[in-house]
């Protein structure tokens, strides 16, 4: 029997994952990406001192997005995307 | 753009009822209730309603993907609507997909919203929409499978998976499904759909992100002086999502609650101006950790009070409801919009 698939859909043109070169993780500029949330920047900075063990940290920076319950301006990731290599996000509460 | 779902037939077994369910609730499809079977005539005959309508959409959050009409028409049948149904589940799909709705961050929250659905115009009585008694409950196979279809197209198109992408810490009943329409009959107000700018003889369908509905009761008040009392008390929670996410809440005044309001002459402006002074939380019901949480984040207070909407444009009045002393507060999420979309009927 035929039935039409209830979660068909289409990838946006141009959606398309780029491949970039791969991450230098001892090296390569981080972003810790704040939601917002209360916390979410002891959270961060908890993950940031973890990595002073591993890595070096003066390239290493926090932003926040203005709403807990909204998405970050497009500019921000765009600009976020342009200086760094990595971005760690704070999910949740 | 590229198929990002498989194909959009499938060809399986042959199944009975009991089979087909399991199949079913196997590939996530459901919302934990038994579902239509989506066969390829039953959808044909869904996406015919809405011959004409060729406007496409925007991807759905969580998963990002384009619908197209047979999907949506899978997950309408799925849910139990009638074809003629259709047309109004689009455009509240429509409202939804609108940026002011922040759908994805309505998704993915841990707050316990839902799309709410209410649906004005003549299209309310054509389609036996219940908009009197026990209206945001059972019983009205328009309201329960229209609500119910846009919670599964969020589901099985949009990705939106409990407890994986949807992110509420308890959810909701109203996730099942949120669908009314407004008692235009007996209101004593321009319909809400006309005080929004539509023509009368629109059909709109009306979605807010928002909480299940919170009952008022006042069967002792007899002015609207003191039906307003009881009405901004019983907003005015410092539990309010709405306190750091600000944004718009709706009020539903039950038939005899707003011919009293109507009776003392208070009009929709006069209800909004009153909520917005008089609805607001105040510090005393906060806790002092929590009251540094919201200042700490920017939501200092207004005097002794948090406010819990932007300002009287964001508190929207509508009416509903049958006999009795009953109201309904439905807050929102915050960061959302309540968006109104006019219903694009079939061409002949």
């Amino acid at each position: 029997m035929r039935i039409v698939n209830p979660g068909f859909g289409l990838t946006p043109a141009g959606a398309e994952q780029a491949t970039e070169d791969k991450v230098d993780w001892l090296n390569d500029p981080i972003v810790l990406f704040g939601n917002s949330k209360p916390n979410a920047r002891e959270l961060l900075e908890g993950v940031k001192a973890k990595l002073a063990g591993i890595r070096r940290t003066d390239n290493i920076d926090f932003i926040a997005k203005n709403s807990a319950s909204q998405g970050a301006p497009p500019e921000m990731i765009n600009d976020a995307a342009k200086k760094y290599r990595i971005a760690l996000l704070a999910l949740g509460d | 753009m590229s198929d990002s779902a498989d194909t959009e037939i499938l060809d399986i077994a042959d199944l009975d009822q009991e089979a087909w369910q399991d199949y079913a609730i196997e590939q996530g499809w459901s919302d934990g209730l038994p579902l239509v079977m989506p066969t390829e005539a039953s959808v044909a005959r869904m996406v015919a309603a809405a011959h004409g309508d060729n406007e496409g959409f925007a991807p759905i959050s969580p998963r990002q993907v384009v619908p197209t009409m047979a999907s949506l028409a899978a997950n309408a049948v799925m849910a139990g609507a009638r074809p003629e149904y259709f047309p109004a589940i689009l455009a509240g799909l429509r409202g939804i997909l609108t940026p002011g709705y922040n759908l994805h961050g309505s998704m993915a929250t841990t707050h316990s919203c839902a799309p709410m659905v209410m649906v004005n115009g003549p299209l309310r009585l054509a389609l036996n929409i219940n908009c009197s008694s026990n209206c945001f409950g059972q019983g009205w196979r328009a309201n329960a499978s229209i609500g119910r279809a846009i919670q599964l197209i969020l589901l099985n198109v949009g990705g939106g998976k409990p407890g994986v992408m949807d992110r509420s810490t308890q959810g909701s009943p109203a996730k099942y499904a949120f669908c009314f329409g407004e008692n235009e009959e007996e209101c004593p107000w321009p319909p809400f759909h006309v005080r929004r700018g539509f023509a009368p003889e629109d059909s709109v369908v009306t979605v807010m992100s928002g909480e299940a509905p919170h009952n008022i009761n006042d069967h002792g008040s007899t002015s609207a002086e003191g039906l307003m009392t009881t009405f901004a008390h019983t907003i005015a929670q410092p539990g309010a999502n709405t306190i750091y996410g600000k944004g718009p809440y709706m009020v539903v005044v039950g038939p005899e609650h707003a011919a009293t309001f109507h009776r003392d002459g208070w009009g929709v402006d006069k209800l909004r101006d009153e909520l917005w002074t008089r609805a607001r939380v105040p510090l005393k019901n906060i806790s002092d950790e929590n009251l540094a949480m919201y200042i700490a984040t920017g939501h200092r207070p207004t005097g002794d009070f948090l406010t819990i909407a932007r300002g009287p444009e964001d508190i929207h009045i509508a009416m509903a409801g049958g006999p009795g002393k009953h109201s309904a507060f439905i807050p929102s999420f915050g960061g959302t919009a309540v968006v109104s979309t006019r219903v694009k009927l079939p061409s002949a």
